[in-house]
């Protein structure tokens, strides 16, 4: 087996060395924000302003075994503790009555909070939060639309009106709008324009370079590098989306997957079957995607994180603000809409020349039925895992594995 | 309960009352008649479809309900486990043809099951062509208090009078616009007098009784259901009183069916109030001046929904709403894979200072046993009177 990548292991010590140094400036006073993965991190980085990314706290106390202590706080508060727990964690976290032993010295309050209103229930965790902790809360509206474009993830880098849609596009360039002013107005920052361009551009290089990694990892026999490393890899970088290190990371990132395949390394050596992990992480089992390059063989080449970064960030255009709100007017979309999703499953499985798929699906509204047959449809072995990415409760791991074993064995091995 | 139909028959308050709520029984009786006569049926999925625009174009609007205890196997194979079980079951209807032809759907995202189950539809019409779904049409009407989200909601509105006028081949005149938003605010108004009857002491009408009311003006020409209710409202006083009870307000889940409600008042409660929009979230807020801009304001701001609203609003709304329905106590009742309300409750519970309980993952139509006797134990310790 491989070592983990140079790449990797550089970026997860930034994030070491990041986190530490927020902490160190939000106890000096600088405002800090706390943020859904899918809003606009840019205008932030643009202003100047620390954000910590909501989903990436909670991957964070979930893989160090803290997930359950912090739904239990929700709960002693009356809240629920088995609804949107992804999203829920961090606020349970910031309840902590002995912070000091959380994670990385734990999450520092907040001073604002940006969050779109997906969902019946992701806005409440935010309320709570302002309701309790008196932080600001500046929701952004999550519009739908009727129609579909075909083969949205070729529209979106350059016709991104035509996929996502001018209605919802205004309504979010007028939110942005209202955002700017907003934190213009409580934390006396300024908005470059000529700033927010830099950030733009340094945010679709970063995605030119995943999409490049993307590409060679489709094309690569065998797999130069596990999920477990792409997923950092890639991510990492993503909530320093606007930076030069951000840009670079992403570069090293690609010059090393290339370099590895050049070289013809393996994650694993006896590569028999190729799979797709479709879903959020397995955040509080991460040892789970390499455990089948043991028994069969099998390697995890695909994820969304490397993937989406590839085809779902890319906006180029004459007005950053209307693109920038091209960016994220449709995010879900992308990811959990039929068909917008189930379409792009199924080319990204034909681009990486997968064997079989897992799908993880959890207790929640985005359902599975219509990516499943999508990609059935396709000719595609599909095995539906049922479990929650960051809550362990009622996740069976031997039975987890188990499934994937004996799918591996008589639907995924046998064929030609 | 006599037979649902739309014909006129002598004036009395329960005569007429037993007449509408027949057609909460039978939900499709009156799409029957309407489309014997030639004319078209849109079915509707969502408190936030503005029903005017249907009406106004010729159509008889009809809220899809589910049943509970039905199949729902189409319902749970589309939408998935993790969806609300009354989505699925509506879905399971309408796969199955339950609700009679249709010439249209429109379906809101008053909530996230609403949305799953669009999209459910609108991937079948496309993969499966032979399942013959109505044709649909997203109404995506938002609802953040700004005049942005109005803007962005007024041309969804725009969009959905475009499509129903398509879907049935005429065009909707000023002077059929303006009827519509006048009838429909002549429906609000008189439920809401109605459903203040059960709040009177003694109480006219029992919560279950309102309830269905309100259940089977949604299947009704707007224009019968107004007919109707005003003959309840101008005899009311001659109605018997209702089964007295501790007076509860209800929050949580939507519920289209009475199942729910009647288990509550025999556990010894009296449904004064709600604010889910089968009840009286549906039709507290007006029109008022016939153009499309008020209309994409009514739907936007109307509310405050547990889907869609800060828990903030909803706490104020909720105790507002209960102290103004004489209510005694607050009974939360929140079906499986319905989260809004469980973030909702703490604050409801704070802002309304009444006795209440929340009953959680619930089944949809039904309380389970342990929630029944928490609902029991709302009468029994904090009403006293049984």
């Amino acid at each position: 087996m491989s070592d983990r990548l140079a790449s990797v292991e550089a970026a997860l010590a930034h994030q070491r060395r990041w986190f530490a140094d927020l902490r160190s400036e939000v106890a000096d006073g600088a405002p800090l924000a706390l943020v859904n993965a899918d809003t606009p991190h840019e205008i932030l980085r643009t202003m100047g302003i620390s954000y910590v990314v909501n989903q990436w706290w909670a991957s964070i106390v979930t893989a160090k075994g803290r997930a359950q202590d912090y739904l239990a706080l929700l709960r002693e508060r009356g809240y629920p503790d088995h609804s949107e727990q992804y999203s829920a964690i961090a606020l349970g976290s910031l309840f902590d009555p002995d912070p000091g032993s959380a994670p990385w010295g734990g999450l520092p309050r907040p001073d604002l909070m940006l969050a779109e209103t997906t969902g019946d229930a992701s806005r409440k965790i935010f309320d709570v939060a302002a309701e309790h902790l008196g932080t600001a809360f500046y929701p952004l509206e999550s519009a739908a639309r009727d129609e579909v474009p075909p083969r949205w993830w070729e529209l979106m880098p350059r016709r991104w009106e035509e996929a996502v849609g001018s209605d919802r596009l205004d309504l979010m360039v007028e939110e942005l709008t209202g955002l700017i002013r907003f934190l213009e107005a409580t934390t006396g920052r300024e908005f470059s324009e000529t700033r927010f361009r830099e950030v733009m551009a340094l945010a679709n290089e970063q995605q030119e370079w995943n999409r490049r990694t993307r590409d060679l990892i489709a094309r690569a026999r065998p797999c130069p590098l596990g999920v477990t490393d792409s997923i950092p890899g890639v991510m990492i970088p993503q909530w320093h989306r606007g930076t030069t290190w951000a840009r670079d990371a992403a570069r090293a990132l690609h010059d090393e997957v290339a370099d590895r395949v050049a070289r013809g390394t393996a994650v694993c050596p006896d590569e028999r079957v190729r799979l797709m992990w479709v879903g959020r992480g397995l955040w509080f089992d991460l040892d789970f995607y390499r455990r089948f390059q043991r028994t069969h063989g099998a390697v995890f080449v695909w994820s969304m994180y490397l993937a989406i970064a590839a085809d779902g960030y890319l906006r180029y255009g004459d007005d950053p603000l209307r693109a920038l709100a091209a960016r994220f007017a449709a995010f879900s979309d992308q990811l959990y809409t039929p068909p917008w999703s189930a379409e792009w499953y199924v080319k990204e499985a034909r681009h990486h020349g997968v064997d079989g798929v897992v799908h993880l699906v959890s207790d929640d509204a985005r359902g599975s039925y219509f990516t499943t047959r999508a990609l059935r449809a396709a000719g595609i072995p599909v095995l539906e895992l049922r479990a929650d990415n960051v809550d362990s409760r009622g996740a069976d791991g031997e039975a987890l594995t188990r499934a994937v074993s004996d799918w591996l064995d008589e639907e995924v091995a046998p064929r030609p | 309960m006599p037979a649902a139909t739309t014909a006129t028959a002598p004036s009395d308050a329960g005569g007429a009352l037993a007449r509408l709520t027949a057609h909460a029984a039978d939900r499709t009786a009156a799409a029957r008649e309407w489309r014997a006569s030639g004319r078209p049926v849109i079915g509707y999925v969502g408190a936030d479809v503005p029903v005017e625009l249907l009406t106004a174009v010729g159509a008889l609007p009809v809220r899809l309900a589910g049943v509970p205890g039905a199949d729902t196997t189409a319902g749970d194979r589309y939408l998935g486990h993790g969806v609300d079980l009354a989505a699925r079951s509506v879905l399971t209807r309408l796969v199955n043809g339950d609700y009679g032809p249709l010439d249209g759907l429109v379906v809101s995202r008053d909530c996230e099951a609403s949305a799953r189950l669009f999209y459910a539809v609108r991937e079948l019409r496309r993969v499966e062509p032979a399942m013959a779904l109505p044709p649909a049409h997203l109404v995506d009407v938002l609802h953040l208090p700004h005049r942005s989200t109005t803007r962005y909601v007024r041309a969804k509105v725009a969009q959905m009078r475009a499509t129903v006028e398509t879907w049935a081949g005429r065009t909707i005149t000023r002077t059929e616009f303006a009827e519509a938003i006048e009838t429909h605010d002549r429906l609000r108004e008189l439920l809401s007098e109605i459903s203040q009857l059960r709040g009177r002491r003694p109480a006219r009408l029992r919560g279950t009784t309102v309830l269905a009311a309100v259940a089977a003006t949604t299947t009704l020409p707007a224009h019968r259901a107004v007919e109707l209710l005003e003959e309840v409202r101008a005899h009311a006083d001659a109605l018997p009183g209702a089964d007295e009870g501790v007076r509860v307000f209800v929050t949580g889940s939507g519920h289209d069916t009475t199942d729910v409600y009647a288990a509550l008042e025999e556990a010894g409660l009296l449904v004064v109030g709600e604010d889910h929009d089968w009840g009286d979230l549906g039709h507290h807020r007006r029109v008022g001046e016939p153009t499309e801009l008020a209309l994409a304001e009514r739907y936007q701001r109307n509310g405050p929904s547990a889907p869609r609203a800060s828990i903030q609003r909803r706490a104020a709304h909720t105790a507002a709403a209960a102290r103004a329905s004489g209510a005694e106590a607050l009974l939360s009742y929140v079906r499986d894979h319905d989260d809004g309300p469980l973030w909702d409750f703490p604050e409801q519970r704070a802002a309304a200072g009444l006795p209440a309980v929340m009953v959680e993952r619930q089944p949809y139509g039904a309380l389970t046993d342990e929630a029944r006797a928490s609902a029991a134990g709302l009468a029994y310790n904090e009403g006293g009177t049984r």
